[in-house]
């Protein structure tokens, strides 16, 4: 399999204050296409720093990041966005979905990029939610909806403009553990059936289990790469 | 179009607040095209007047009456060549909450006076010999739907000299200027006017005056009122353009008035405007910063604020100046004013256009500091609340 994924000597460091803290220590890693990759470690180890440069939300101090055959260092402003647009779906914590949007509004959101047709968006919307088995909730609100419908619509939100790379950080986070479950699950099949690269920061050994592969991050390196069956 | 359903999104997000902005925003609009409105239509007041014909009032009070035997002495001034007399009769047509003002007056004297009211021939002929004729500006027809031969009652507000307050007058014609809207006034004969009349009989409001030569009309002016130094009823003469000028400028300069009151409010807006979006701005710094995340370029997170603004300033502005269109007319349509010859006044187009830019800067001098504020968003900082 390709890597779809690539860092090499990646460091990043933010300042707090007048201090400048170095978050990733020159770590190098690969992700293949069709893994669903977990990312493990305490708080401050960088699992969602390294998430946000995978996914093309900021840029590392040195070092090179290929995703999906483009180096990510060398992208402009709106460059990145264009190739998140196209290559990123992001699933977070808290939903992030725009609240006084219904259910296929948020969804719809992604493709306003694209030149696609209303109808034409109309129709891939539908199949999101399809998909994600929200069709009857199409027209509802963020706060008509359950903590684990508002994750499955930000799911189709993710999906549907059928990105190379799914990130998500927290998807289970903020959810019971039955909610939990059928996200886990969700994101299985997407993974399985549908082929998606998965990378997914989590605390929850549970959600870890979902994982191929799971990395465990330590004060800014890999501490620990773990191949494994998927639950 | 496609990103309108995130403009309105956003603009929904607290409706009170947007509905709020943008009642202030009709309301400083609506100022803004009533205001200029009148500023334009009182400029026309000035413009349509000449210094071709003077008016003759009461020195002592605008409005008093003077003895129609003024008339005569004043026909005698070198350099006048008519006049004319006024006599009023107020009443009501049909109801109440219809107001009417029948001007009595030598017709041929207008007509001789006022070269630009244009009446058929025929139709003038017919006043001369109807006794109860009225010749009537195309507007008040049009306003009533009458026609030319049609007999219109009117209930007078005192009583007559038979005692009865009904008055009835035949509309033998009907005239129009060169500015159709302004033909208000419903003119009828002095004689049967003054003849029924109950009380203040051989008496005029004002003599409308015509002149040979309009450079001399201040000096036919002074020679009018020397007529009446020594009368119990003094004069004050003035060409009409003066005599107007003079009405209006009792109110003060009107026009720095009207223009600082629609820039006092302007600006005030201004802020209030800024506020409401930087605020919006402010609250939805996540959403915005998810928005970045999907693929939305800075410049396109910077502009879908800035639509926001606009869409705010220019549907408010929009409502504002539509709703003085339909207001302004409305108010300035009164008897009173078209007894003088005033007609309903109308938002000027110009002041459609200046409403368009003025509501375009508001949206730009507003939205641009949370815009820049939105393209400058750090989509990892805004993300962790950071």
């Amino acid at each position: 399999m390709a890597a779809v994924v690539s860092l090499q000597n990646v460091v990043k460091s933010y300042t707090r204050g007048r201090q400048r803290v170095e978050v990733l220590h020159s770590l190098n890693l690969e992700v293949q296409s069709g893994e669903f990759l977990g990312l493990m470690g305490p708080s401050g180890s960088g699992k969602t720093t390294l998430l946000n440069l995978i996914g093309g939300l900021d840029k590392p101090d040195e070092g090179q990041i290929t995703v999906a055959g483009e180096r990510l260092d060398q992208l402009s402003g709106s460059q990145m966005a264009a190739w998140r647009a196209r290559h990123v779906g992001f699933v977070f914590q808290f939903y992030n979905l725009l609240p006084v949007l219904s259910a296929e509004r948020n969804v719809e959101v992604p493709l306003l990029l694209t030149k696609l047709s209303r109808a034409q968006r109309k129709a891939n919307v539908a199949a999101a939610l399809a998909l994600v088995g929200l069709s009857d909730r199409a027209s509802h609100k963020p706060t008509e909806l359950s903590g684990g419908q508002q994750q499955r619509v930000a799911i189709a939100r993710a999906l549907i403009a059928d990105p190379t790379l799914l990130v998500c950080d927290e998807p289970t986070g903020d959810l019971d553990r039955e909610s939990a479950e059928e996200i886990l699950q969700l994101l299985t099949i997407l993974n399985q059936k549908q082929g998606k690269t998965i990378i997914m920061v989590t605390h929850d050994p549970r959600a870890a289990a979902y994982a191929t592969r799971l990395l465990h991050m330590d004060k800014g390196t890999l501490a620990r790469d773990e191949t494994r069956t998927a639950a | 179009m496609k990103y309108l359903p995130l403009v309105w999104a956003a603009l929904r997000r607290k409706p009170t607040r947007t509905l709020l902005t943008c009642l202030s925003i009709v309301t400083a609009f609506f100022l803004f095209g009533t205001l200029e409105g009148i500023n334009v239509g009182i400029d026309n007041v000035v413009k349509l007047t000449s210094v071709s014909h003077l008016i003759v009032q009461s020195r002592v009070n605008q409005g008093a009456a003077m003895p129609l035997a003024h008339k005569t002495q004043i026909e005698s001034v070198p350099g006048v060549t008519a006049v004319a007399p006024f006599t009023i009769v107020i009443g009501t047509y049909k109801l109440p909450s219809n107001p009417m003002i029948i001007i009595g007056t030598d017709f041929d004297a207008m007509l001789k006076i006022s070269t630009d009211l244009m009446v058929a021939p025929e139709q003038a002929a017919a006043m001369r010999r109807t006794r109860n004729g009225v010749v009537v500006g195309v507007t008040t027809m049009q306003q009533y739907g009458w026609k030319v031969g049609d007999r219109i009652p009117l209930r007078g507000i005192g009583p007559k000299a038979d005692g009865s307050n009904d008055w009835q007058f035949d509309i033998v014609g009907t005239y129009t200027l060169q500015q159709p809207d302004w033909a208000t006034r419903v003119f009828a004969n002095y004689d049967f006017v003054n003849e029924a009349l109950g009380t203040g009989k051989n008496q005029s409001v004002l003599f409308y005056v015509g002149i040979s030569d309009p450079a001399k009309s201040a000096a036919i002016s002074q020679a009018i009122d020397d007529r009446f130094a020594n009368s119990p009823d003094q004069t004050n003469t003035a060409n009409e353009k003066d005599s107007v000028e003079t009405t209006l400028g009792q109110i003060g300069n009107y026009n720095l008035l009207i223009t600082g009151v629609c820039g006092a409010v302007l600006f005030t807006l201004l802020f209030l405007t800024a506020n409401t979006i930087a605020q919006s701005v402010r609250e939805r710094t996540a959403e915005l910063a998810v928005l970045k995340t999907l693929g939305f370029t800075d410049a396109a997170v910077q502009w879908l604020v800035l639509a926001e603004a606009f869409t705010l300033a220019m549907v408010a502005a929009a409502l504002g100046v539509a709703l003085a269109s339909w207001v302004l007319p409305w108010i300035t349509s009164g008897p009173r004013l078209s007894a003088q010859g005033i007609g309903a006044m109308h938002v000027p187009n110009l002041v459609y256009a200046a409403a368009a830019v003025l509501a375009l800067l508001l949206a730009l001098i507003s939205g641009v500091l949370p815009a820049v504020r939105a393209r400058r968003l750090n989509i990892v900082a805004a993300l962790s609340g950071r």
